[in-house]
């Protein structure tokens, strides 16, 4: 339900103001409101102005501000290390901290400036490492002292081999020899061996072709091919022994230093909070004005706190709710436990106005029974159920995940109950090995129609309900008209259900003429309160009502579905094909045994139920609190 | 033959509702997806938008259970 607010002014002296709301931010359960109009009436608010920040206040903000900003760009220098709390009182060493920062975040600049250089230069020759590794192999082979020259290619296909071959052969008249191998990353990398005199020749031809040349950095151009990778090779040990060394000074540095400088950032985010929220206070010559909004269950938890640490020197008011200020309350749902999971669901939608009901405890009483009437199958449900289980005790510390296995748990208990009541178990097949057949209250394949009527009585009865919830809203907005609306429509529905019904013989034909007679009565009224476009919404609600026949529509699918596994299965002629094609075809239906019905129930809710009583739109209570 | 007609009509209500559902929520369905893409607040909107064309089917379901229960 959504939570009974209270419109609270804090009055103070103006110098315990910063405490005041200090103390305010550390009960995390009041929000500001820094529209005063409804606070305080025209005369009043001549003589209260904006917090006016004196010029101390000003240079004491930028100071915070700087100084927060300078410490910022220290710790972007800074590995993450977990650090012990720091002892010293943040406020007692600001000048200090801001002294030293400045020479500590040029040091850690230019540790990470050396640092980013040396890691660009390690990939770089990374990139080489590739070829290092193929080409290493190769290199073993041959004899360095021999006068040939060698040359690094690497080749995108066999086919490129054979046309490099040829050219080889036409430039150097054989006098040539590749070898090839795959690097790591599937690359073919050859070493081209050649006479030294040759060697320009064919660079500038395998250039023209544009077969690429394996190039090392310009410090390692001069150098013979075998000296160039293994000069390579030792420049990557010495970067990688440079970052070492920077990432154990920094890591050194952010254990020594990191705790105090936490400590102070913290401390300064907190006083900036403070600042930034001054500018929707108010005051006069001697004293302070907090408007906001406290849930009604936490003001005398903001009483006692303001009254224990200032003596009864600021003091908490409480003003009345007047109707024109219905729309500004911030709105802030509390649900019993079994009810809290499902504010899931309402928080899809955008929050419902202070004037109006929260659907949270109407969801989760009624989303469980939808989903439960359209899987109806003990089998699913028991797998559903265990699934639940699993993932709450899987994801405990994730409240989203926790609160959407507490809706299967239920759902999934419901769906065992529908299941007993329809006689399935993992379709006909399992009732029937666990003799449930005498359970039967209706078996769904052959009932087609019996639970039709049955789903459009259950969708007549939410429509209703939320039609009467409709008219408590209206009554609680005091708009007169629309409540009557409601009511006369909650009767003309009924009363045209009871005509169809007599209509139809299921009722007795006499009730024919009455009805009618009342309907006459009732359609003027109804169009006295709704206007003109009265029936069009009726109509509206009619559809809404048959909307409702996807309870057995889809759950009429999920039997079928289950059939067809157990058919398809008994196909087969093979007990362990047909287990395996049972087990996979029931996998599928579980899916979506899942995914239909939570759906299908959300939708029949959030359309057909929320439109006859939800007005959406509400603000958010968002209190000042510590992050 | 008769029932042919019967089958025939049952099977238009249905399949015709189908098709004008599945174009509905082709084009919402693709929209929606855009939309999340900027705003994920609006995911509940978006399964409301979504869902809406449903409508269509089901109700053709229910003509075409009752034309084969005539």
């Amino acid at each position: 339900m959504i939570a009974r607010m209270v419109k609270v002014e804090i009055i103070g002296p103006n110098e315990q103001l910063m405490e005041t709301l200090a103390l305010v931010r550390e009960l995390g359960i009041f929000q500001i409101e820094p529209d005063i109009t409804c606070f305080v009436t025209p005369d009043e608010e001549e003589k209260i102005r904006s917090l006016n920040l004196d010029e101390k206040s000003v240079a004491e903000r930028i100071f915070f501000e700087d100084l927060k900003a300078r410490i910022d760009e220290l710790f972007a220098c800074l590995p993450q290390v977990e650090v012990r709390e720091s002892y010293l009182d943040p406020g007692r060493v600001l000048d200090s901290v801001a002294a030293t920062v400045q020479q500590h975040r040029v040091t850690c600049g230019e540790w990470c400036r050396k640092r980013e250089a040396l890691q660009k230069e390690l990939a770089e020759l990374s990139g080489y490492a590739v070829f290092l590794g193929a080409l290493e192999p190769l290199l073993a082979r041959l004899n360095p002292k021999s006068g040939l020259d060698f040359i690094g290619v690497t080749i995108k296909d066999p086919a490129a081999l054979e046309e490099l071959m040829r050219v080889l052969t036409r430039l150097t008249e054989g006098k040539f020899e590749v070898l090839t191998v795959k690097a790591e990353d599937g690359t073919l990398i050859g070493l081209i061996t050649l006479e030294q005199g040759l060697a320009e020749k064919v660079r500038r031809t395998l250039g023209d072709q544009h077969v690429p040349e394996l190039t090392f950095p310009a410090t390692l151009a001069d150098l013979p091919f075998p000296e160039k990778i293994r000069t390579l090779r030792a420049r990557i040990a010495g970067v990688s022994g440079e970052i070492a060394a920077i990432d154990r000074d920094l890591t050194q540095f952010a254990l020594r230093w990191g705790a105090i400088y936490q400590g102070v950032r913290r401390w300064l985010a907190e006083r900036l909070a403070l600042h930034t929220n001054m500018a929707y206070l108010h005051q006069t010559g001697m004293c302070f004005f907090i408007h906001g909004w406290t849930p009604a269950a936490e003001v005398a938890r903001l009483r006692d706190g303001l009254d224990k640490r200032f003596g009864g020197a600021v003091i908490v008011e409480e003003k009345q709710i007047l109707e024109q200020d219905l729309d500004l309350v911030p709105v802030t749902l509390r649900n019993p436990p079994y009810f809290r999971p499902f504010e899931l669901f309402a928080r899809l939608l955008p929050l419902p106005r202070y004037a109006s009901l929260d659907p949270t405890p109407f969801i989760a009483i009624c989303f469980p029974l939808f989903f439960g009437m359209i899987l109806g199958d003990a089998g699913y449900g028991l797998v559903l159920l265990v699934l639940s289980l699993v993932l709450a005790q899987a994801y405990r510390k994730r409240n989203m995940v926790r609160d959407a296995a507490k809706i299967l748990f239920i759902s999934a208990c419901y769906t065992i109950v529908f299941g007993i009541f329809y006689g399935e178990c993992f379709g006909e097949f399992g009732a029937r090995l666990l003799g449930m057949e005498g359970a039967f209250l209706v078996e769904r394949r052959l009932a087609i129609i019996p639970m039709l009527y049955f789903a459009l009585s259950v969708g007549m009865a939410h429509v209703t309900l939320g039609l009467l919830l409709g008219f408590v809203t209206a009554v609680k907005r005091k708009t007169g008209r629309e409540a009557l609306y409601k009511l006369v429509s909650i009767f003309v529905m009924g009363c045209l259900v009871v005509l169809f019904l007599s209509m139809t013989d299921i009722l007795p034909r006499l009730l024919t003429k009455p009805l009618t007679v009342a309907l006459l009565f009732l359609i003027p009224i109804l169009f006295f309160a709704g206007g003109v476009l009265a029936p069009l919404e009726l109509l509206k609600t009619i559809g809404n009502i048959v909307s409702y026949a996807r309870i057995m529509a889809i759950g009429l699918a999920s039997v079928l579905l289950a059939r067809v596994a157990n058919r398809f299965a008994g196909m087969t002629g093979n007990i362990v094909v047909g287990v395996m094609l049972a087990v996979v075809f029931h996998t599928v239906n579980i899916v979506l045994g899942v995914f239909s019905p939570t759906i299908h129930a959300l939708r029949l809710h959030y359309v057909e139920f929320y439109s006859k009583f939800v007005l959406p739109g509400g603000r958010k209570f968002e209190p000042l609190r510590k992050e | 033959m008769e029932k042919v007609y019967i089958a025939l009509a049952a099977a238009l209500a249905v399949g015709l509702s189908a098709v004008a559902t599945a174009w509905a929520q082709s084009k919402i369905g693709a929209a929606g997806a855009g939309t999340l893409a900027e705003k994920p607040e609006l995911s509940g909107t978006i399964i409301i938008l979504v869902a809406i064309p449903e409508t269509m089917v089901i109700l053709g379901f229910v003509v075409a259970v009752s034309i084969l229960n005539m």
